[in-house]
């Protein structure tokens, strides 16, 4: 395999549903309402919905993530082939029972419509379907990293079976598919981006070299490693090797 | 003061990063990969890990890079630190990040003058929309631009 090299195949999903189980075809997704394992004991519930960004003018918690669904097929994050879903993007939104927001610096609660600028790198396209994933946490929760990464996670589970079903899926059905090669440039100026991110504690934190595209699961906190420069390939990058816990 | 709703970048963002699409694309560069720092509490990490960053750069023959942030506030200090070791080690350094009205630079030096803007809002604040204040396909062409610039004026590269 090139390791030089990364294939992102892009499946256009058009058509998203609830349903009691995971199905995934080249255009199609079909999610449960709620996860299908047991939820953490510190969790009250965790509820799931499809929301259309053009008909959003309802409340929600405030926005603790948007997370693209993507999977490794073969190889490692920044090499190898990925799979990936268009047409869909998740926000997680997260308090406890009793309002209290997850947040570490300013909450995003409110009416999702006013709380977010869709069409951004950074959150979902006005013509995605949303999967809205709202945690509910119990009252008398501790704010740590420990809790704030519980919910990450739980939410990453909820996803993984999506994962497990788009990594068998044969990429020449792929909507659109991009080749991405770490092109040297040999007597061009050296340059380098250096990216300063949250490393402090409980929603001010970022995960790497998790198994799965901006996924959790074997993630190494930024603060686990004090907060050391550690070099990424833009392949990498693109693979989705952060997940952001701010 | 940490990093607000309008400027965090989400998981989704470092996916589709705008820096990275833009810098790792130009043919007129030789794209090196991107440095991943945190912001430590203790001033000491603080420094060291702005040190470290700027050793990794210079044995990496870096001509220039391009420093970016999410947050502002306390994090100024690890920003400003940092652009200073590295502009230290002779490499052209430019900066992008939320100042607006609102984040006016906590610490001030020589490097400040090279850090771009990337509010977007009108009230130039943390407007607590998702996504609102986020650096974008712009910010980073602009920064992209004047590093070159400054690596011409640095004598990185031959006139």
């Amino acid at each position: 395999m090139n390791k030089n090299t990364l294939t992102i195949n892009a499946f256009s999903m058009q058509d998203v549903t609830i349903g009691p189980k995971y199905h995934i075809t080249n255009t199609s997704l079909e999610i449960p309402d709620h996860p299908l394992f047991d939820i953490d004991d510190r969790l009250k519930s965790i509820k799931v919905k499809l929301v259309d960004p053009k008909d959003c003018h309802f409340k929600i918690n405030t926005i603790m993530d948007v997370i693209p669904i993507s999977t490794k097929v073969l190889g490692n994050i920044g090499y190898g082939m990925s799979n990936t879903l268009t047409g869909v993007s998740v926000i997680l939104t997260g308090a406890d029972e009793t309002g209290v927001q997850l947040h570490e610096f300013g909450s995003s609660n409110g009416y999702l419509d006013e709380k977010i600028k869709f069409d951004t790198d950074g959150t979902p396209s006005s013509d995605d379907t949303i999967i809205l994933i709202d945690v509910t946490l119990k009252s008398d929760f501790e704010f740590n990293r420990k809790t704030c990464e519980m919910v990450f996670n739980s939410a990453d589970q909820f996803l993984q079976p999506i994962r497990e079903e788009l990594k068998v899926m044969n990429g020449r059905n792929a909507a659109e598919s991009f080749e991405y090669e770490d092109i040297k440039h040999p007597g061009k100026p050296k340059v380098a981006v250096v990216k300063e991110v949250a490393g402090q504690g409980a929603m001010y934190d970022n995960m790497v070299f998790a198994k799965e595209p901006g996924g959790i699961e074997k993630g190494i906190s930024i603060i686990d490693m004090d907060n050391m420069p550690i070099l990424l390939s833009a392949n990498e990058y693109r693979d989705g090797a952060i997940h952001a816990l701010v | 003061m940490g990093i607000g709703p309008s400027t965090k970048e989400t998981t989704m963002h470092h996916f589709h990063d705008p820096l990275v699409r833009v810098v790792a694309s130009d043919p007129d560069v030789d794209f090196q990969g991107v440095i991943l720092v945190g912001t430590p509490q203790d001033n000491y990490l603080k420094n060291l890990v702005g040190r470290r960053t700027a050793f990794w750069l210079e044995a990496m023959r870096t001509n220039g890079a391009i420093i970016s942030a999410d947050g502002w506030g306390n994090s100024d200090v690890d920003f400003i630190n940092t652009m200073t070791e590295i502009g230290d080690k002779g490499i052209s350094i430019v900066g992008l990040k939320f100042i607006g009205k609102q984040a006016g630079f906590v610490v001030e030096s020589e490097h400040t003058k090279f850090v771009l803007d990337i509010n977007k809002s009108k009230s130039g604040t943390e407007t607590e929309i998702v996504g609102d204040n986020n650096l974008n396909e712009k910010d980073a062409h602009k920064a992209l631009g004047l590093l070159k610039l400054k690596m011409r004026k640095d004598g990185q590269v031959p006139k």
